[in-house]
């Protein structure tokens, strides 16, 4: 949802009521208050920009050519997010398995690969730590409000 | 990757998908050619090439620079005849399926600093923990009565 500034405003009916009742109130108490927010809100706007650019991006696509808008096709992110913040759950016995959510399906998933390997010098490295994990997820999941049929992986 | 002892702080490479906006972790489509399964449904391998991802050496700070990069591998999944269910009905999912082995070798590119990195073959790596079968989760999960 975006939000523009009005031109011709429409009166706020409860706020012009309450001017015209104290209007002798607007003494210089409150003209201090008034300069006081104004240099906070001057102070304000660069970073207010930024997090409406950032929020720009979370607007929807308008439809084209009377197109129908159902959401996208791509699946949804288990809801509830790990200890760092990302909508993952580190395998385990027990746990979320699946990368996405609203799914059924094949699953195969595993952690805490470990291996050597050669870099194109010639050097020997170790690669792989308990938390390297790969899976796969073969089957329907539900985006966009209808299933769908899908193969992913998580790496 | 790590330079001496698998710890943070001698990582030097990081290896994995880019984060999708919807919040879709390090995940990616797989083409339907890319995952098979033996006849008896026992085995699974997943196999794709020139797969698009990044380097991240820093992750997971939130201001780990990134440098396109590039993977192939191979992962097979063999599994065992143990039988494992995970199941939370208040998280709404299901998994039924058994124990497993995988195994993986891969090749990772960064053309822009020309290194590439390839994993000794398959049957040297090892994980830790391996499952394979099926899930249900959110809309399509419903609780059973045991």
């Amino acid at each position: 949802m975006q939000f523009t500034l009005d031109p011709k405003p429409t009166e706020n009916t409860l706020a012009y009521r309450h001017h015209n009742q104290r209007s002798s109130d607007l003494d210089r108490r409150n003209l201090l208050k008034l300069g006081v927010a104004a240099v906070v809100a001057a102070s304000l706007p660069g970073r207010q920009l930024q997090a409406q650019s950032a929020l720009d991006t979370c607007a929807p696509p308008i439809p084209q050519n009377h197109a129908p808008s159902n959401g996208g096709s791509c699946p949804y992110p288990i809801p509830w997010l790990d200890k760092n913040g990302n909508h993952n759950q580190s395998p385990a016995p027990n746990v979320e398995l699946s990368n996405i959510f609203h799914f059924k399906g094949k699953l195969a998933r595993c952690n805490g690969f470990h291996g050597m390997g050669t870099d194109n010098k010639g050097n020997r490295f170790a690669w792989g730590n308990p938390t390297t994990d790969y899976s796969y997820m073969a089957g329907e999941y539900w985006a966009g409000r209808q299933a769908r049929q899908g193969i992913f992986t998580h790496t | 990757m790590f330079k001496g002892p698998a710890v943070p702080a001698n990582q030097f490479h990081d290896f994995h998908p880019p984060i999708s906006p919807e919040g879709l972790y390090w995940v990616m489509p797989v083409p339907t050619e890319g995952l098979t399964f033996s006849q008896d449904g026992t085995t699974a391998t997943l196999q794709m090439t020139n797969v698009p991802i990044i380097d991240q050496p820093r992750w997971p700070a939130m201001d780990a620079e990134t440098t396109p990069a590039f993977m192939d591998f191979k992962l097979v999944f063999k599994a065992t005849s143990e039988p494992v269910k995970y199941e939370d009905p208040l998280r709404q999912f299901r998994f039924e399926g058994f124990k497993a082995n995988a195994q993986l070798e891969a090749t990772f590119r960064v053309p822009s600093i020309d290194f590439t990195f390839k994993t000794d073959p398959l049957d040297t790596s090892k994980c830790d923990f391996a499952v394979m079968g099926t899930e249900v989760n959110g809309k399509y999960y419903e609780a059973r009565k045991s």
